[in-house]
């Protein structure tokens, strides 16, 4: 299997080569999803490269999908919804395909036992796609918006409404509040939002019910303690995003930028970490972030958000024992200088209210960093690269540290179609098997991601 | 003689002055207005077109990285989208009717704004030219389309598609008018600040890729007025004495996309 690896990652990276090298013209002018289809325009308008936006597309998305600075209703042509024909439809529906046809993982499994260090395995799968997302979005009519989205995790085999929520924009005078209420993502605005970023999750690795290898995912906006368990007995994952950076929550919230473009405020209230609908404690979790915004300069952008969320009885340390309360800070930025894109989070997860009979065994503050450069080399062919440390608190028995970087290539064959090769590995001393925050040594991935 | 000589410039002053007051009505609105205007461009336009109006906001280079169009800038005062002929200015109209359907791939129709607005805009935008550009700006001409007298018949379009391979349009547009040219990158096209340019962008067998409109009219100006800063040229001189064929050639491009305009 050792010598096998070079082998076909070396024809692997030979194919890649090959496919980037015989498309040397530019991307072709593509109306893709719905709002670029309904627009007419490249979904580089609103995007560096999708899932991230670009200056105009926040202002797009923080206005209710409406031309940022107006209250358009989002209205293209003479149609409304109200005779909406099929044509239209395209305007609302887009879809999203994505995974790894290859991943290849280098790191010792613990599967034999939870105390016996694993034997360093080298695996080789293929799989392809693992996400499919279907979302639609748009405007009803003026300053009243919706966006749904239902993904389809192939592994997992279950489908979801990841998202769902309806948008009230410009109430009281322009820019001033606009609301979300729905199942959302809190981050949705800050300065570097969680499902914004051009690495992938990627899925962990689970045997027979053991977590043999953690998922590759942003350490910043991950649950960061070891031995959490949702209210109900759930264990939470330390590496599973939460809180402020979690990709949905139930709840309502208000942002704005009453004072101009250099400001942004947002406040939320929501069910509990994890709590869908219905709330199975009374007491909610609330957040506030600030932004501030620099978009005035030549081909410069740059703006930075603190935030603060305070939970409320929303977790376990223990089955038995009374609910703490699991909160999270931290301060995120973004700057753009002509075609580069640089953006990081650092994050503090604090537990309160802990039993005191836990209490030295229990490292109550946690933190997390990410930070990701992209970088559009051609007009096609945007480098990433990312660092994430992991300082994890919980059971201290338990808990483990992790910094890793990740390198990716994506290259674009249209601005929605793009193949991409990445490289995850871990900065510190894998271990055996022992624990899965430290067993993994490197992951080698090949995949691709269309969006329609 | 001499009497004839002042009579005529009296007239003419008079008129220029007539022409020059309902011109000033128009390039000098109040303060208000384009204050208006430019609240409305800073919250909307600046991301692409800069503050200055030089074409560098921070979203500028995304948008079409390493390739044309960028942004446009408007401290130069000319404009690619125009109805008036090659090398003279252009309408307020012109600037509102790109506001309004917005560049088709680059730029975001505005069409949802109330008519008010988009003129205010205009205005705003006008007073982004240098002082240099508005120095040299060159007397309104709008462009004659005329009236078209060469209907649109089997054989209008087959003449079209002649002067199509006549003028070697297929050199930048291809055989098929899909822009796919053999020897394409050999041709190096480039617009004024040296991008790299593809007709390719523009499908000529698909009218939702014309920036400059797809009616007929709008073709024909297309054709008669070039697209400055971009390598397609002007073709008013060779059309001078033979528009029935730049109407030929318009029937032949409508005709490339079979009725599935607009
Ligand atoms: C997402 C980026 C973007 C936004 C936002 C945008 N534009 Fe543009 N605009 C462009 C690009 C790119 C071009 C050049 C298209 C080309 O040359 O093919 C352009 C071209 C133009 C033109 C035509 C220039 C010419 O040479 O004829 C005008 C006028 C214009 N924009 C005005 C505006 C105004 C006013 C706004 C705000 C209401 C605005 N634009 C918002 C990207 C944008
Ligand atoms: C030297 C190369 C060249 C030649 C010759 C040429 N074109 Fe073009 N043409 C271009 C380029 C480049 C563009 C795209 C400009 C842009 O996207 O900004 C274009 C754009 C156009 C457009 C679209 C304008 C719009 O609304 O988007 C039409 C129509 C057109 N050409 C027709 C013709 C016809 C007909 C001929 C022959 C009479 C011709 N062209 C000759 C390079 C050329």
């Amino acid at each position: 299997m050792d010598q096998f690896r070079p082998l076909v990652l070396g024809s692997l990276v030979t194919v890649f080569a090959i496919a980037v090298s015989s498309f040397p013209s530019p991307p072709e002018a593509q109306a893709i999803p719905a709002y670029a289809r309904k627009y007419k325009v490249n979904c580089t308008v609103c995007h560096t490269r999708p899932p991230r936006l670009n200056t105009f597309g926040e202002r797009f998305l923080e206005n209710g999908y409406q031309m940022p600075g107006t209250e358009d209703g989002g209205i293209v042509g003479k149609k409304q919804l109200g005779d909406l024909t099929l044509d239209d439809v395209t305007n609302y529906l887009a879809f999203r395909l994505r995974g790894n046809f290859l991943r290849n993982f280098n790191f010792a499994r613990k599967s034999p036992g939870p105390d016996v260090p694993g034997n360093p395995e080298d695996r080789t799968d293929f799989g392809w796609p693992e996400t499919f997302q279907l979302f639609t979005g748009g405007t009803l009519t003026t300053n009243v918006g919706f966006f749904v989205d239902v993904t389809h995790d192939l592994p997992a085999g279950n489908t979801d409404i990841a998202r769902g929520y309806f948008s009230l924009n410009n109430l009281g005078f322009h820019n001033l509040a606009h609301l979300r209420i729905g199942k959302f993502d809190p981050s949705a605005y800050s300065s570097f939002p969680l499902l914004r970023q051009q690495l992938d999750f990627v899925r962990p690795d689970v045997n027979s019910g053991v977590l043999d290898r953690i998922p590759l995912a942003s350490n910043a906006f991950a649950a960061k303690f070891f031995g959490l368990f949702e209210r109900d007995g759930t264990p939470i994952a330390p590496f599973r995003a939460s809180l402020f950076h979690s990709p949905n929550e139930v709840g309502i919230d208000v942002h704005g930028r009453p004072f101009g473009d250099w400001f942004l405020y947002q406040v939320g209230i929501l069910n509990g970490a994890n709590e869908t609908f219905g709330d199975s404690n009374n007491p909610k979790d609330w957040y506030v972030m600030v932004r501030l915004d620099q978009a005035e300069s030549d081909l410069f952008s740059a703006n930075i958000s603190g935030f603060a969320y305070f939970g409320n009885n929303n977790a376990k340390v223990a089955l038995n024992n009374s609910d703490v309360s699991w909160s999270q800070y931290g301060v995120s930025a973004t700057v753009r200088y002509k075609m580069v894109d640089l953006y990081g989070a650092y994050v503090i997860d604090r537990v309160t209210d802990l039993p005191q009979a836990l209490a030295s065994g229990f490292d109550t503050t946690a933190s997390g960093v990410t930070v990701e450069a992209d970088v559009l080399a051609t007009d096609r062919l945007l480098l990433s690269i990312r660092y994430d440390h992991l300082d994890a608190g919980g059971f201290l028995a338990q808990r483990k540290s992790n910094s890793l970087l990740a390198l990716q290539a994506k290259y674009y064959l249209r601005t929605n179609i793009a193949l991409f090769i990445r490289d995850d590995f871990n900065l510190r001393k894998a271990e055996g098997g022992v624990s899965p925050a430290r067993n993994f040594r490197n992951a080698f991935l090949v995949g691709a991601d269309l969006i329609f | 003689m001499l009497l004839r000589f002042h009579f005529l410039t009296v007239i003419l002053v008079i008129g220029g002055l007539l022409v020059s007051n309902v011109h000033a009505i128009q390039t000098e609105p109040t303060p208000e207005i384009i204050a208006r205007g430019k609240i409305l461009y800073d919250r909307s336009c600046i991301f692409c077109h800069g503050v200055q109006g030089k074409g560098d906001g921070p979203a500028a280079f995304f948008g079409a990285s390493y390739w044309a169009p960028r942004a446009s800038d408007f401290t130069v005062g000319q404009y690619k989208f125009r109805s008036t002929a090659s090398g003279k200015s252009h309408t307020d109209e012109d600037l509102f009717r790109i506001i309004t359907n917005g560049v088709p791939g680059y730029m975001p129709p505005f069409v949802g704004w109330p008519e008010e607005d988009r003129w205010h805009v205009v205005s705003y935008v006008k007073t982004l030219h240098s002082t240099n550009s508005r120095h040299n700006e060159k007397p309104l001409e709008t462009f004659q389309i005329g009236t078209q007298n060469v209907p649109l018949t089997v054989e209008s379009i087959e003449q079209g598609r002649q002067v199509y391979f006549k003028f070697e349009c297929d050199a930048c547009h291809g055989h098929n008018a899909r822009g796919d040219v053999p020897d394409f990158e050999a041709q190096d096209l480039k617009d004024n600040l040296g991008m790299p340019i593809r007709p390719t962008d523009l499908d000529l067998t698909n009218p939702y890729s014309f920036k400059n409109g797809a009616a007929a009219h709008d073709i024909f100006g297309t054709l008669m007025t070039g697209l400055i800063g971009t390598p397609m040229p002007s073709y008013a001189d060779a059309f001078a004495q033979h528009e029935d064929d730049a109407w030929h050639l318009v029937h032949y491009i409508l005709s490339l996309s079979q009725g599935s305009g607009p």
